[in-house]
């Protein structure tokens, strides 16, 4: 605490005589606190690109940037404790709590996930496999973000497991064991085994985990209407389904009423000590304290046909396709071999015609059964020899194969099963081990590359890589997301996240103009879906029906299908996305980009709750206007300036603080033009004569209306006043003006003054809270009129920066005028920006209302 | 940390070797090359590296400067010595800018600082191609 001694003893903070603190002093915190804001907000967009693929960074680039953010957001909160009187412990404890978990997360410190003893299906992300188990997590992304059925279930948790374990002391029980399977591995694994397995049979399940499962069952019987008869147990063991596959090494239970779920997560726990997974996991160099398992209960589909099926069966060198094995009944005897399969090869793009089958005489099925689970029982006799998949079923499990192979940029085993209605399920994917023959590999590559036409190539910026294959479809209207056909590639104007919704059906997305940090960009990657935005010529170039591959990591447009391009991503020795410094930089950024604080009127707007660095970030920059307006408007004699509010038609709240002002004790309210301020002075008649802000807004749409633009500032709870206020300070030849305008900011700092060299503008703009594609639309259109109005434009999601140096003074004054108008149009922006039409028509049409006036400034001049 | 994978491949092709100590690096950059018709061997140790460069010298090698053991400057010492005509582009932190003009003199014909898109070293190399052709033909 000893730098915060200091600055409160030099601000006499604690003490009793209040001396003045020269206004010059904590103006320039003030600046240092936007100037940081800014350089935070560009690292945080800087670190998401790395993201997309385009980019190859290292270990040190995530320490070293995050480094940097934790800095940043550290002087900011430093900067803040000297406006605000060091009332800053509660932001020092958020920023000491984030700091931490980053600091954890990069030494590989895992937080043990506090979760209850069960988690529904539906809670599930692939990421949570240290809570769920691999199997579990991964089916919880199939279901929950790649939107493909999974039957509905839950799972017991590796907390919940741990807690068994624990509370019957067998950890030690089998740390003593393992001793004996060191001496002697071979000799000793059968009865180790078993003495191990029955122990689990016989222990108790601690009372919490009894009640969570009861409740899981009831609030599972909620979701399906009526509790299932019958439910599969099945095992989730960390790393099952990652790189190590673990198939059919540990015990699935089937057919298990709910009254039994208990004895067969017991069942499950034991199967991990089985002589062969023990064995397995022993010689891949697993430790003991590894052997963590989820067990994950699912409702059990009465199938009536079910198998399994590789994504990718490459079969000579020219043909490929997907293959699928299938018999009648359950899933467990086509994975166990206990059955006869009928064999399908299908395409592997849409309508995936069946190139060749084979049927199989299938006498035998096993199906669910009342109370005994499952047994195996005749198939009809007309049906023995009878395929089991339809086309149309063939067709099914070939959209789900395209869909997972996408996601995972690997070919996939998957089993599979359909239930009476024809309707599919999901059982289970997991990376093929696939050996694809390298001189077909490399050798092919570049041939066909070279060979094949480009359409374009380097333009825009990869939001995701990878490689898509498939015929273009243009999106214009919002109806032609309805007929999106599957495996499509999405060809638009601008990026929108209005296309999350056909995502699942895609193969990739190309737009003329968008953000890589935009909304669109996040869902896009969390479906793995290969998207390059800002290619310019897009729409142009490509027609709906037109055959290309996109080649989203060289950032390549082909015309026709490189299947070569397909083939060499899928033998890629490494998946990106699985890297260990891929997921650690997600991983990170959870913890430093979303915003949870958003409205400054909203009770919760506190440090307390602020979770990552743009929470504090955003706090910062509110309370900071707020701070300074308040310390020059309290008598105490803290500050020599003092505040006095703007006399103006528009509701506009502005307090000014006149560095010139040599009457202090004025509160007054006063008119601009008793201000010598020249830039506060032409912004105004930019803001006023130019009628942006007096402009009805179009009467479209009026909750997004309400939402965002008729908040005006002050209407909250009680004390909110003191938050979301406009502030200007003002000099003969200096504005520096905070606007907060509904949810978005504007900032301007201007110096307009006889040299010419010392003149500047900057000019910022951050969106607030309205659709996403909205705001990136409406950032884009002030990006474009700030171009043409001769600025230097940022525009990063929907923060624009502009910037403008060494103009005179007298096109300085248009600048500002421009800028008052922009102001006022940004307001009306928003409503506008609802309807899809192109974003720079409203530039021009701003440039057009805005241009009398600016002429107006020269003739005065 | 692998050898290349291409013994059968066209004799043509033209190699490339690839060395820094951050596996991911090496990992992105294989298949960048491969695509782009190299011959492509990666390490993550400059030992192995220069042990593979001795055995078959490669035409062109991107490699890390900062580096346990034998270090980015060293390696691009040994490997100019036994082929002066190998191109090298030198991939480096910015905390290493400093040290990777030092790499110039050293006969390094470009460097590209980490974070880079794969864009940009796609175009750095397809440079020094035309740089290696033009020289040959003038020498």
């Amino acid at each position: 605490m000893g730098v915060f001694d200091g600055i409160c003893g030099f601000l006499h903070l604690g003490g009793r005589n209040k001396v003045a603190v020269p206004f010059g002093v904590l103006f320039k915190k003030f600046k240092s606190v936007l100037e940081r804001n800014n350089r935070i907000l560009t690292l945080m967009a800087d670190m998401g690109d790395k993201l997309g693929g385009e980019y190859v960074f290292d270990r040190r680039y995530i320490e070293s940037a995050c480094e940097e953010l934790s800095d940043q957001i550290f002087k900011l909160v430093s900067d803040l404790s000297i406006l605000n009187r060091c009332r800053n412990v509660p932001l020092f404890i958020a920023f000491e709590a984030v700091r931490q978990e980053i600091a954890d997360e990069l030494a590989g410190r895992h937080h043990f996930p506090d979760t209850p003893p069960t988690l529904p299906l539906s809670a599930l992300r692939a990421d949570m496999g240290e809570a769920a188990g691999g199997k579990f997590a991964m089916l919880g992304e199939l279901k929950n973000v790649l939107q493909l059925p999974v039957p509905d279930g839950f799972v017991i948790t590796t907390g919940a497991f741990a807690d068994f374990m624990a509370k019957n002391d067998l950890p030690r029980f089998i740390r003593a064991q393992t001793e004996r399977l060191d001496a002697d591995e071979e000799g000793a694994i059968h009865d180790v085994s078993a003495e191990v397995r029955r122990r689990i049979q016989e222990a108790a399940l601690p009372r919490s985990l009894t009640r969570g499962i009861a409740e899981a069952l009831d609030a599972l019987g909620k979701r399906t209407g009526g509790l299932p008869q019958q439910l599969a147990v099945r095992s989730s063991a960390w790393n099952e389904d990652g790189e190590t596959s673990f198939a059919g090494q540990y015990e699935s239970v089937i057919g298990v009423a709910p009254r039994d779920v208990p004895e067969a997560f017991k069942r499950v726990v034991a199967g991990a000590y089985s002589p062969e997974a023990w064995l397995y996991r022993r010689r891949r160099g697993f430790k003991e304290h590894e052997a963590v398992m989820a067990v994950g209960c699912q409702v059990m589909i009465d199938s009536v046909a079910s198998g399994g099926l590789y994504t990718y069966a490459p079969l000579t060198r020219k043909e490929e396709g997907i293959f699928v094995s299938a018999a009648w009944g359950l899933c467990a005897p086509v994975m166990s071999g206990e059955v006869e399969t009928d064999s399908y090869l299908i395409g592997r793009r849409a309508p995936f015609p069946v190139i060749s089958r084979e049927i199989a005489h299938k006498p035998r099925q096993m199906l669910l059964t009342g109370e005994t689970g499952a047994a195996y029982a005749d198939v009809a006799p007309e049906l023995a020899d009878a395929p089991c998949l339809t086309d149309d079923a063939l067709g099914l499990l070939g959209e789900a194969s395209v869909s997972l192979e996408k996601y995972f940029k690997r070919p996939q085993d998957v089993e599979w099963t359909f239930d009476a209605t024809g309707r599919l399920f999901v059982l289970q994917s997991r990376p093929l081990v696939f050996s694809g023959q390298p001189e077909r590999r490399t050798g092919a590559i570049d041939a066909a590359t070279a060979k094949a036409e480009v359409l374009f190539s380097g333009r825009g910026d990869v939001v995701q890589r990878g490689v898509a294959m498939g015929r273009v479809h243009v999106v214009r209207v919002d109806a032609d997301l309805d007929d999106f056909p599957f495996g499509a590639i999405l060809v638009a104007h601008h990026t929108s996240p209005r296309y999350s919704r056909v995502m699942p059906r895609a193969q990739g997305i190309l737009t003329d103009i968008g953000s890589p940090a935009g909304h669109m960009a996040a869902v896009a990657r969390e479906f793995r879906l290969p998207t390059i935005v800002g290619c310019g010529v897009a729409t142009e170039q490509l027609k709906t029906g037109d055959e290309i591959t996109v080649d989203a990591t060289q950032n390549v447009v082909y015309r026709g299908l490189v299947k070569e391009l397909r083939y060499f991503e899928l033998t890629e020795e490494a998946v990106y996305e699985d890297s260990y410094e891929y997921r650690l930089l997600r991983r990170l950024l959870k913890k430093i980009t979303p915003l949870n604080l958003v409205d400054p009127h909203a009770p919760d707007f506190t440090p307390a709750s602020c979770r990552t660095y743009h929470d504090i970030t955003r706090y910062i920059h509110e309370r900071a206007v707020a701070e300074l307006i308040e310390l020059s408007e309290s008598r105490t004699g803290i500050l020599d300036a003092s505040a006095r509010k703007l006399r103006s038609p528009l509701p506009l709240n502005l307090s000014i603080i006149d560095l010139d002002n040599e009457a202090p004790g004025d509160t007054r309210e006063i008119e601009v033009n008793a201000l010598g301020s020249l830039p506060l002075r032409e912004l105004m008649i930019g803001l006023t004569a130019s009628g942006m802000w007096a402009t009805d807004p179009v009467p479209v749409d009026m909750s997004s209306f309400m939402s965002s633009l008729t908040r005006t500032l002050g209407v909250g709870g009680p004390g909110s006043e003191k938050l979301g206020r406009n502030l200007a300070v003002v000099s003969k030849e200096y504005m520096n003006l905070n606007l907060h305008l509904g949810y978005h900011f504007v900032l301007i700092d201007a110096y307009v003054g006889d040299a010419i060299n010392d003149n500047s503008l900057y000019f910022r703009f951050l969106g607030g809270v309205t659709d996403f594609s909205r705001r990136a639309r409406r950032a884009h259109c002030i990006g474009k009129i700030l171009e043409r109005a001769d600025f230097r434009v940022e525009l990063h999601d929907d923060l624009v920066v502009g910037r403008l140096k060494k103009f005179d003074a007298e096109a300085m004054r248009a600048k500002l005028r421009l800028l008052g108008g922009l102001v006022g149009f940004t307001r009306q922006l928003d409503v506008r920006m609802s309807r899809a039409d192109d974003p720079r028509c409203f530039a021009e049409e701003f440039l057009t209302a805005i241009k009398p006036v600016l002429e107006d400034a020269h003739d005065n001049a | 940390m692998t050898t290349p994978d291409a013994a059968t491949a066209a004799p043509s092709r033209r190699r490339m070797l690839i060395l820094d100590d951050e596996p991911i690096v090496v990992k992105r950059l294989k298949p960048t090359f491969q695509k782009a018709g190299y011959e492509v061997a990666i390490f993550t140790d400059s030992a192995s590296a220069l042990a593979a460069f001795e055995q078959t010298p490669a035409d062109i090698v991107i490699t890390d400067l900062k580096m346990e053991g034998l270090d980015g400057i060293a390696f691009l010492d040994r490997i100019k010595a036994l082929s002066p005509d190998v191109g090298v582009i030198v991939i480096t932190g910015f905390a290493t800018l400093e040290t990777a003009k030092e790499s110039f003199h050293k006969g390094a014909f470009d460097f590209v600082a980490k974070p880079f898109k794969l864009a940009d070293i796609l175009d750095v190399v397809s440079r020094l191609e035309t740089f290696l052709t033009t020289s040959r033909h003038a020498g």
